[in-house]
């Protein structure tokens, strides 16, 4: 990825170079208009600035979507030398590119990367105390769980601190399927009962997913046809592999497909989206209600009308900025 | 070290401060409202003060930190809650919020949840407070029995009528935007809903194209649409304590399945409607970021003597009171008291009749996101509404046609479909919400969300020319012997005291409800012009679990008129246990609704509960030798 971030700056440095070249034309044409051959040498100059003035300004687009780009996080804090390559190859696979930007472009990766090292990978705001009971033991007659109270509600008056079993079943037929909850639903606020913090259960689970794409493909996952890589992600989904360090395959691909939509839809400010331009394929307005460019559109209007309306996006960034008076 | 602070007494002492606590705080602080009595009233709340202007106006607008962090609500780690589908199970802790938003955070700080809901709201009717007798009276015990196994359902203490006042001094506090119910007259006399003496303070937002769409061909039905009631105030407002209001901007990052705190104050809220005048009054102390843990209890009287709580710093503080009133959410309410020994609690067992106690018993859920019965299609030529603006409960229009008994539900009426009572508020044209994430990956992230298939199908997702019509309809959740909540043996808060656990699953009657109701919602969405109006498969009873911690809960600390089953009496006063009631606190809520009727907002049900209970607490506070209110 050091490669990428010298190949952002060095198309910079060029852009710069190019708009030097077409300010020192513009500074040519200066002409008295006294005769034909003067008017076409006034035309013929001033064909040259139209042209010089239209290099002007892509060059001065070019630069400040460099800059907005260097502006924005192109390097990792968190995932390792590993990761990023296998990453940068699954995020591509769930939102590819094609004649709109992906994943890539977004910068998904960067977005993932960031919050693995943030609270998402800390499972900061996460209830993450034992004891961890895995969901889905499959059902059977003879499957009871026994699982000891804790010391608090063994002091509260009337209870014990004796074992407690479960035996699983519906009301009525005790004892009949799993001594915890009925299969909660991938993503669910009870399905993940891992005893990782986020950043350790996508070390395992790359870890993992590589080893899969070496036994079941042939290869590691980034040496894979794109459409071989697609149906390695969908295998995760099926819960295909049946070793997968320990964790449930359909819960990473969860992660990995949440997590990249997310790098592709959140506020820039975050390190994803860059640039907005999955608000722009989405058709998002981000924080533009209507008038943050001078569109002059109300909100009001906007919510009753009956055809959309397409508003160039803002960012958060924008918005307090231009909330504070900047610009 | 950590040390324990004895603070002055307070004639009443609030514990959690969200909607119904501030409708207390202002009605027993001010001193006008209570014969020029000065009552000192503290609140305790265990998150901060939010201020609008300065906490949410730069800064909300950022789904990932909103939606799936949460940086305005009830951090997972303080404390969660446990949920499982039946007794003989264990059950699981919720361990993190995800998106699309399963999982409604608890609120946290003054406002409480109502910082971030959609500001739905619309009375109950005359039905929801009679509707165990109603039902028995028009179809019989056995068809109850047929509908509800291990029935629960009873009645409220008071009828319609008697809550009526107290409906309109809520809907006056909070600037409730609405117009009667859109029928031909439009009046409150009206035979069809919601019979109310007055209208609503506020008109209703502007109609969205869809909602005018749904309005016309209700009507063409011969149904009875009215706009949507919402507590986010269409125009600047001043309620009967003073406190002004702002107008809600339409910027639509709003409440509903997206959960963003309002900008401006125009969604109704504690903290902008009845705080503030509390604030003013005087008499009134706010005690925030601090957690009550236990009230302490007189061992002689049984009565509640004191709160005690955390303060940031985990110093213990005492504060002693007169009287207390219970204005938590949700499970925390019913957690307190069972922490502190306050009332009966609930015992289940297998056979219906020999549950015991009350504290903990009638939990229903008021919500069933998906994994019903549904029905969708698409209107041609409106869309375009859905994403640059919008607010969360504004625009839409519904009816009441088809909830409560207003329609025969007798086995020969419903046309061979399974027989349920009650039904749902049907309506259509609201703001969906959100921010892009929010809506790709409503219903779900699966397989299907990757490759470059599904990309496609996001392409200008945001810009629709055609609306998605989509309707899970379910007749309401009744209360079970069966769906409770006690303390979990096994997960602690951050403290060491035990979660809240919640032992649920729905009940028959939602899912019997929505296969006949979905057929009378595809029948509006016909006549509205959509098209591929279709039956999604029918989901029979048993077939999903309940999976999440259901922000929707009622019942579970039930207000009634039996004593042995329920916590609260008619002035939302404990009258458990029945041998020696603990009654100098007083408790409302959404957890208080006795019935489980989840066709309008169950804060609305609950606000005029508040009021009772406000009036409850300055009869008592009058009462020579303290005791029952008869």
């Amino acid at each position: 990825m050091a490669d990428q971030t010298r190949r952002e700056f060095l198309k910079l440095g060029l852009a710069a170079a190019a708009s030097a070249v077409t300010a020192s034309a513009i500074e040519i044409p200066l002409f008295n208009n006294q005769n034909s051959s003067m008017q076409t040498k006034l035309d013929n100059a001033n064909s040259q600035l139209n042209n010089a003035n239209s290099q002007l300004s892509s060059a001065n687009t070019q630069i400040s979507n460099l800059k907005a780009r260097v502006n924005t996080v192109v390097g990792f804090v968190s995932l390792s030398v590993t990761e990023q390559s296998l990453l940068e190859k699954i995020v591509e696979t769930i939102i590819p590119t094609d004649t709109d930007p992906g994943a890539k472009e977004a910068g998904a990766i960067y977005f993932i990367d960031r919050a693995l090292a943030g609270d998402y990978g800390q499972s900061a705001n996460m209830f993450m105390d034992g004891p961890h009971v895995l969901p889905r033991i499959p059902a059977s007659t003879t499957n009871t769980l026994s699982v000891n109270p804790t010391l608090s509600w063994a002091n509260l008056p009337g209870n014990s601190s004796a074992p407690i079993t479960y035996t699983g079943g519906s009301i009525g037929t005790p004892g009949v399927g799993a001594g915890i909850t009925s299969s909660p639903r991938v993503g669910s606020g009870i399905n993940y009962q891992y005893p990782l913090n986020f950043r350790e259960f996508w070390r395992v689970g790359l870890v993992a997913l590589q080893a899969y794409a070496n036994s079941a493909y042939g290869g590691n996952f980034e040496t894979l046809s794109s459409a071989n890589q697609l149906l390695l992600l969908q295998d995760l989904w099926g819960n295909k592999p049946t070793s997968f360090s320990n964790i449930l395959p359909s819960d990473f691909a969860y992660e990995l497909t949440f997590m990249t939509w997310a790098g592709f839809l959140m506020d820039p400010i975050y390190g994803g989206n860059q640039n907005m331009v999955g608000w722009t394929f989405t058709g998002f307005n981000g924080v533009n209600f209507g008038n943050f460019y001078g569109e002059g559109q109300d909100q009001k209007a906007l919510m009753v009308a009956t055809a959309p309306t397409r508003l160039k996006p803002a960012s958060l960034a924008q918005y307090q900025q231009q909330a504070s008076g900047g610009t | 070290m950590p040390t324990t602070i004895t603070e002055p007494a307070a004639d009443v002492v609030i514990l959690g401060v969200g909607y119904m606590s501030g409708v207390i705080a202002a009605e027993l602080s001010i001193a006008s409202l209570n014969g020029g009595k000065n009552y000192k009233v503290v609140a305790i709340t265990k998150g901060p003060y939010w201020d609008y202007v300065n906490d949410f106006s730069t800064t909300k607008y950022d789904e990932w930190g909103v939606g799936l962090g949460r940086k305005y609500d009830s951090p997972l780690p303080l404390q969660s809650a446990t949920i499982r589908n039946t007794p003989y199970q264990f059950a699981l802790p919720v361990r993190r919020y995800t998106m699309p938003i399963q999982y409604h955070a608890l609120g946290h700080g003054v406002g409480g949840a109502a910082q971030h809901y959609g500001g739905t709201m619309g009375r109950q009717g005359p039905w929801g407070y009679t509707q165990y007798s109603s039902t028995i009276a028009r179809y019989g015990a056995p068809f109850l029995d047929t509908v509800n196994p291990h029935s629960d359902l009873e009645d409220w203490p008071l009828t319609y009528a008697q809550y009526e006042p107290y409906y309109v001094e809520w809907e006056k506090a909070h600037g409730l935007c609405g117009d009667y119910n859109g029928s031909a007259t439009n009046q409150p006399s009206d035979t069809g809903y919601p019979w109310m003496s007055q209208n609503y303070p506020l008109p209703p937002s502007p109609l969205t194209p869809v909602g005018q769409s749904f309005q016309t061909a209700a009507q063409a039905l011969g149904y009875h649409p009215f706009p949507h009631v919402s507590a986010l105030a269409s125009q600047p407002y001043i309620n009967q304590y003073g406190v002004p209001v702002n107008p809600c901007v339409y910027d639509g990052y709003c409440g509903g399945p997206c959960d963003y705190a309002c900008e401006t104050g125009a969604k109704a809220n504690a903290a902008y409607r009845t705080i503030p005048a509390a604030m003013k009054s005087g008499n009134f102390t706010l005690v925030v970021n601090s957690f009550i843990f236990r009230l302490d209890t007189d061992p002689i009287s049984g009565l509640v003597t004191a709160a005690r709580y955390y303060d940031p710093q985990g110093n213990v503080h005492v504060q002693p009171g007169t009287v207390f009133f219970n204005g938590m959410w949700g499970y925390n309410m019913i957690r307190v008291m069972l922490l502190s020994g306050i009332g009966a609690p609930y015992v289940w067992n297998s056979s219906p009749a020999s549950v015991t106690g009350s504290v903990g018993r009638g939990l229903t859920n008021g919500y069933l996101p998906y994994r019903g019965t549904n029905v969708s299609g698409t209107l041609p030529n409106n869309g375009g509404n859905a994403y640059p603006a919008g607010n969360g409960s504004g625009g839409s229009v519904d009816i009441y046609d088809l909830m409560d008994d207003n329609f025969d539900h007798s086995v020969s009426a419903l046309a061979g479909d399974p027989p349920f009572i009650g039904g749902a508020e049907i309506g259509a044209g609201g703001y969906p919400g959100g921010g892009p994430g929010n809506i790709t990956f409503a219903g779900g992230v699966s397989s299907a969300s990757m490759g470059g298939t599904f990309k496609t199908t996001q392409k200008d997702k945001y810009l629709p020319t055609k609306t998605t019509l989509s309707s899970t309809p379910l007749a309401h959740d009744l209360p079970t012997t069966d769906n409770y909540i006690d303390l979990d043996p096994h997960y602690t808060d951050i403290y060491g005291d035990p979660l809240s656990r919640l032992t649920y699953d729905w009940t028959p009657n939602t899912y019997n409800g929505a296969t006949h109701l979905v057929k009378k919602v595809k029948d509006i969405f016909t006549q509205m012009g959509a098209q591929n109006v279709t039956i999604g498969s029918t989901v029979a009873p048993g077939a999903a679990h309940n999976d999440w911690w259901g922000h929707h809960l009622r019942g579970g600390c039930r207000i009634g008129a039996n004593q042995s089953t329920s916590v609260w009496n008619k002035w939302n006063q404990c009258w458990s246990p029945v041998s020696k009631p603990v009654f100098n606190i007083f408790g409302a809520g959404e957890i208080t609704n006795t019935s489980g009727d989840n066709v309008p907002s169950g804060t609305h049900v609950a606000g005029p509960q508040s009021y009772r209970a406000a009036e409850g607490i300055k009869q008592y506070l009058a009462l020579l030798t303290p005791g029952l209110l008869t």
